[in-house]
Order: structure tokens, then sequence, then C-alpha cells
């Protein structure tokens, strides 16, 4: 699988194996007794939750303590005050996802001005510079994502079809990404196709956001949503007022995997792989705190995912048995 | 108080009888304040007085003006020094946008950036330079709107500014373009400024991917103070980027610092820099050490059916690829010949080389540093700094913005519009944007299709 995207600053990607680690880089990180924090977005999601399992587990085996895990809600001003705090229990190194772009560059730019290795996740505050202010930014090929997503929405819309685009109003990297290369696969691939778009800015915001967009655009034959979670929202929402879209979304969680198993609206999912995003993050976390080269942008390829392979999909990404609902739906168990 | 000596030169106008007003004789002390705020070179009303020798009044009378016009702001305290602590002045810097992008062979990048300069977000695609100009232009016209919707919606633009492979000639126009000049032989007779003028409706300014990326290096990145600097850029083309006394050098005709074109020789072999040491030099001897059975982990990227570009060669040297190393000692050294060259010839603080071979490994960096060690005065080389960029691409957007925002704020330019508050009022800018508008379009584009059309953001 090939990335199709470009970094924040116009990087091409590496692949997770550039920062593979060696037993002597292992044996080496354990006498060194590291300690890491981590900032994410939410906690709450599946992504954050594989993202972790991924991350934490190679820092057991390297040695080094996760001090602290943290849930910024979304919230630009929780994430600078969270960030400060963990500058003050001076960690070697810290993994953020930053939750905005203007708003908490600063607070990221004093994580590496106390010395402290920052690693970046999905999102590069505009001005922060890898090397300078960053140690590397590990994220899915986001671009990659948007045209997966636009090529598995394709084949469920009708000649001159109109669709809409629920995109998300914070300034993300990963997000933008996979908006604009949505559109560009339909402009080059889907002439025919109009495209209507919209933005949320917070999730629950999502539902009556689409259903506006809907209503303002009737003849809307299928929906593009830059995540699961707002995409099962607006889902529901347009259920409840007897409306079902084809959709496309990003990212496999358990109930985008029940729902494209059961034929409900979501036809395609790009899916990310965050287990394996973890383990690259910590990983790289790992070998900068070796001194070793690593490189400013690492990207994971996503998986395009509909109900033929959802099962074993689900089992690449999550590293477990898909649910017993998703199995079920496909006549693969009682 | 003495006047300003162009204040006097601007009181020597023809005009009516009596006193002249303050808007006619206003625009030069207005020119000079609002360049020494947005320098940060004052920023109190008592370092504006001290650094411009204009009156508390007229400094007073004259922030009031730029305060009307929203391009200064002195809602903020500064610290006191004993007694009251005195109120900040400050350069409206978010008052409009300048949009930014940069094209090269294999990418292009768009931003928004404030007057000032900084970057506000950017996005950065891959893309065939060899695609028809019409296409790319489009593409680059639907980002731009899509950044426009998502990051300035209140906001006006006040420029656009454009990174270009090649060597762009300075001299042809004025303070903006209003022709498009020679920039690429397959975009000849295609009317780049013209369209994105008429699409946008604000000046256009045109610089090489070199000189957009040394200013970047020079206000943002690690020339930042510097006042003289050599900037190297590694790719298919290798060029150098000039600074002489803080500024871009970019000779009489903006074809300053052209160093791929010089002879060299290696290996026996004679012929131009760009072809005995860029990355398509890179990419060949790459190809040939996968085939020949020289280099294990560039025929294993082959065998799983990957490419070999230069960046699989520069990452193969960095793990340790012994041929992969050799074919990047031999570029290095012989880009070192001519950096060395340059810097007996200006002895530099500092030299950036840029370019993603230079930044995916080391073996580059350290054959360029021995042979400009080698081959310098000792004096030359004291106290000199060989490092790499740091900025990636992201140094060719935020140099765009700052050619876009010195010529709007350029003090000759600035007098024109200062007093419409905006360089869209400037005359000549109006006056080419009335005469465009009365030209028919010299190469119309195809129809849009029916996705590109009404208020999209990317349409």
């Amino acid at each position: 699988m090939t990335i199709s995207g470009l970094g924040p600053h116009g990087e091409r990607a590496a692949p997770p194996e550039r920062v593979t680690l060696l037993p002597d880089d292992r044996a080496a990180a354990k006498t060194a007794g590291w300690r890491v924090g981590v900032a994410l977005h939410t906690l709450e999601s599946d992504w954050a939750k594989q993202l972790l399992a991924g991350m934490v587990g190679i820092f057991g085996d390297c040695g080094a303590a996760v001090i602290d895990v943290v849930d910024c809600g979304f919230s630009p001003e929780r994430q600078v005050a969270e960030l400060d705090r963990l500058i003050a229990l001076h960690p070697d190194a810290i993994i953020s996802l930053p939750v905005a772009n203007e708003q908490v560059a600063a607070a990221h730019a004093r994580v590496s001005a106390a010395g402290i290795k920052l690693i970046l996740l999905d999102n590069a505050p505009t001005g922060l510079l890898p090397g300078k202010h960053y140690t590397a930014l590990v994220s899915a090929d986001n671009f990659g994502l948007g045209k997966i997503a636009a090529a598995g929405l394709s084949p469920h819309l009708p000649h001159g079809a109109e669709v809409g685009v629920l995109g998300f109003a914070a300034d993300f990297f990963a997000t933008n990404e996979r908006e604009i290369a949505f559109i560009k696969w339909l402009q080059a691939n889907r002439t025919d196709i109009r495209v209507h778009v919209a933005r949320f800015g917070r999730i629950d915001e999502a539902a009556e956001l689409g259903e506006r967009l809907v209503s303002e655009h009737p003849n809307l034959a299928g929906l593009f949503i830059v995540w699961d979670t707002p995409a099962l929202a607006v889902s529901a929402r347009l259920a409840a007022r007897g409306r079902a879209l084809p959709l496309a979304t990003v990212d496999l969680g358990e109930a985008a995997a029940i729902d494209i198993a059961k034929n409900g609206s979501v036809r395609c999912i790009a899916a990310q792989q965050p287990y394996q995003q973890g383990i690259a993050a910590a990983q790289t976390v790992i070998l900068s705190l070796l001194t070793r080269p690593v490189p400013a942008w690492i990207a994971l390829p996503g998986i395009s995912v509909t109900r033929g392979n959802v099962v074993e999909s689900f089992q690449t990404i999550w590293r477990q048995p898909a649910p017993k609902e998703v199995l079920r739906a496909l006549g693969l168990s009682s | 108080m003495p006047p300003s000596a162009p204040a006097q030169a601007e009181s020597l106008r023809p005009r009516g009888k009596g006193r002249p007003r303050t808007a006619e004789t206003a625009a030069p002390s207005l020119v000079e304040l609002l360049n020494l705020v947005r320098s940060e070179t004052a920023t109190t009303r008592q370092e504006l007085e001290r650094h411009s020798d204009l009156g508390r009044a007229v400094v007073a009378d004259r922030l009031t003006m730029l305060g009307d016009l929203g391009l200064v702001d002195e809602s903020e305290l500064g610290t006191a020094t004993g007694g009251r602590a005195p109120r900040l002045v400050r350069f409206a810097a978010r008052k409009a946008a300048i949009l930014v992008a940069t094209l090269d062979q294999t990418a292009i990048g768009v931003g928004v950036a404030d007057l000032s300069g900084n970057l506000l977000t950017e996005h950065h695609e891959a893309a065939d330079l060899a695609a028809p100009p019409e296409q790319l232009t489009e593409r680059l016209s639907a980002l731009f709107r899509w950044s426009l919707d998502r990051h300035t919606a209140a906001q006006g633009v006040w420029g656009l500014s454009l990174s270009v492979p090649g060597a762009v000639q300075s001299g042809t126009d004025g303070a903006f373009l209003t022709t498009t000049p020679p920039i690429m032989p397959a975009w000849e007779g295609f009317p780049l400024v013209e369209s994105l003028t008429r699409g946008f409706g604000v000046p256009v300014w045109i610089r090489s991917s070199v000189e957009t990326m040394t200013m970047g290096e020079l206000h943002a990145g690690a020339g930042l103070g510097q006042r003289t600097m050599l900037f190297i850029k590694v790719g298919r083309r290798i060029g150098a980027g000039i600074v002489c006394d803080g500024q871009l050098f970019r000779g009489a005709q903006g074809a300053a610092g052209l160093i791929g074109s010089l002879p060299v020789t290696s290996g026996g072999q004679t012929g131009s820099l760009d072809s005995l040491a860029g990355s398509e030099m890179i990419q060949r001897e790459g190809m040939a050490a996968a085939t020949d059975g020289r280099s294990a982990v560039l025929a294993d990227i082959l065998r799983r059916g990957g490419e070999i570009s230069a960046i699989e060669v520069s990452q193969a040297a960095q793990v340790g690829d012994a041929a992969s190393i050799s074919i990047l000692a031999t570029s290095g050294h012989l880009i070192g010949q001519v950096v060395a060259t340059l810097a007996n010839a200006l002895n530099p603080d500092l030299i950036v080389l840029s370019g993603s071979i230079v930044q995916t490994n080391d073996i580059l960096l350290a054959a360029v540093r021995e042979a400009v060690y080698g081959a310098s005065h000792p004096l030359v080389t004291r106290d000199l700094r060989i490092i790499r960029s740091q900025m990636g691409s992201s140094a060719g957007l935020v140099g765009a913005a700052r050619v876009a925002s010195e010529a709007l704020f350029a003090p000759a330019f600035l007098k024109e519009w200062v007093m419409q508050g905006s360089p869209l009022g400037h005359p000549a800018f109006s006056d080419y944007i009335g005469r465009l508008a009365d030209i028919p379009k010299a190469a119309p584009a195809a129809p849009p299709p029916p996705s590109r059309q009404g208020k999209e953001p990317l349409a």
C-alpha cells in the first residue's frame, strides 16, 4: 500500500518500518528507565483505546513508564493547561495529539523548549517545525483515507448526484486532508457529481448539521463524514426522520462495523490502523530518546473496508475477533 | 518640530490654494510610522517619536489615522518602567491575508499567511508539473478557495505570491506583476498572472523556489537574524540563494545563484552540477546499484515492487547501504566544491542545505561540509556553520508570503495606498484591474464541470 498524501510541511512519508526497534534498542531503553506522558484529544473512542494499547505495550517492552494519560476532551484550553502540567512533571517525552492549530501551538512549543521530546499524532500546528519544535509526526495517510472513502462511496452514487461532505470546523491536519482528498477524487473521477460542504465544531453538533444539510439539499444521494462517531450520529438522526443515505466515513469503530455488516447506511469505511500507529509512535519516542535519527513524518496506510471484508479488516485493525453482531449479520456465527 | 524629508518632498507637490489637507501630507509619515511598527523597531509611542523624529502630536494624529484604517492596534499594555504602563503599538497583521503557493516538479503547496508573512495554514499534495498549466492553475485556485473558506472568511486578501521551479526574470514589472514572466518552457504563453489577478482580485508576485525558500529560511528558519547566508537547494536542479546584508540578492536579471549549470568533473566525466550531482544522477546510480548487485537494500525495494527515486537512495544511505552512501558522497563532494567557491567569495555566517534528499540522510551534508572546509580559506570557515534546513517545503510558502508582505509595504508602494487603507485601492492596481476587465480572456479555460460550479469551497 502506498502513501498518497504529503506531510504537513510537504514531507514525503516514511513507512512505520523505519522506526522498527532492534533488540539492542530495547535493551538500551530498559537501562534508561524513561518516563513518558500522553495527551490525547479523547480517551473514549475505540481509536484512542487501540492507539493506547499499541503504545503502552511497546513502552512496557522497553521499560519506559507511562506516567500520565490525559483526556483533553477536544478542548484547546484544556490541552494547553494539561501540557503545562505535564511539562512540570519533567517526563523524558510527551506524545500529544494537538486538538487545534494556532491555539495550542505555543503550548506544544513549550514542551520541546523544556528539553522534552515531543512526538505528535495526526496534527502538526502551523508554524511548528520538525526537528525544531517537535521530533516527529506519526499519523495515518489521511489524504489516502479521503480517496478511499470517495472511491468506496462512488458506486452508490447515481450519475449527476449531489453529495454532502460533513467536515470538522477545527483547523486540523488530519480532517482537512480527508476532506480535500475526498473532493479531489470526485473532481478527478466523477465530474458529474456536485458537492456541498458543511463543517461541525463539536461532535454533538454533527447530527443537527447533517440533518440541516440534507434538508437544504433534498437531492443529496450520499454523505461523507470525516470520522465514524459523528457519522453514526448523523445516520441515526436521519433514520429517525425516515431518511437513509449511503455513507462513507473514516475509522472502523465497533458500531460502524456492525452498521456496515447489517447493510445499514455505512457503505464504505476508510480505516486507520490505530494499534499500529500507537506502536509506531512509541517506537519513535524510544529511538529519539536513544538519539537515533527519526523521519519527520511517519505515515500508516489506510484500509478500505466494505461489507465484504469487514470481518478480516476488523481483526487486522483491532487485533481481536469481530463483534458477534457483525459475525451474525454476515451468517458467520449464530 | 521639523518635518521629515519625505514630508517636505510631499509638500512640494502641485496643489490648490490654501493649506494642504492632512490627507495629502500625511502619507509619508504614515508610511514611516507603519513600517517602524510593522518591523517592531518601535512598539510604543515614545519609541516611534524617537525613531521617526516626528513630534508627539503628529505621532498621535498619525496613529489615530492608522488605527481608524485598521492597520495598527493599541489595545495592549506594555511593561511599566516607572510610571504608567505604555500602550503597545502593534501592526494589525490579521487585517488581511496573503495567499501563497509553491509549485515544484512533483508537488504543489498552498497556504494562507498574515500580513507579517506568518503562515496560518498550509497544505501540500502531489502534482505533476508536466500537466497542462490550465489544469494546475485550476487546482491551485480550488485549493486557494478552500483555504480562504476555512481561514479568512471575515478578512480580505491583499496579495498572492507564488514560488516556481525556475528563475524568474526581474525588472520587467513595477511593484507587482502585470504580465506573466517566462517561468517554464511548457507554460509559455499561459496568462498565469492575469488569470490569478482576475480570479482573486489581488496583486500577484512570482519568485523562484530558491529565492522564496531563502526568504523563508532567513525570516523564520535557521537564518533568523543572519546578515550573510547561503541557501543551497538540492533537487533535480541545484540552486543557491544569496543573502547579503540581511537582504536577498537577486542579481541584474533575477538569475543570481544558478550554480546548477556550472561545469564539474566526476569520475572522468564533465558535465553540469545539476546533471552530475542532482537527484536524477542519484536516482539513476541508485537504480544501477539495485540491478547490478551492489545494493541489497535498493534491490530489496525493487523486489517488493517499489520504485527507486533519489529519496529511496537517500534513505538507504542513512541505514548504512554502502553503494547508496557512495552515491550521495559523490553528489555532496561536487556540490561542496561549488559551494566552497561561493563561500570564499561571500564569506557567509551560515550555509543552509535544503531539499528532501538532504533532509532524509546525513551523508550528503557531511560530504558538503568536508568539501567546503577542505577548499576554503581558514578565515572563511572559522565561524562558518553548515546545517540542514528544518523547514521542509514550508520554507517556500513562508518565503513567498514575505515576498508579498515586503512588496505591499515597500515605502514607494505603500505611500500610494495607505490613505485608502488597502493596497487594492492603489491607483496602479485599480487601473490594472480595470484594464484586465476590458481585455477578453486570452486563453479561456474549458467550462468547469458541474461539481466546480457554485460557491463550494473546492469549486
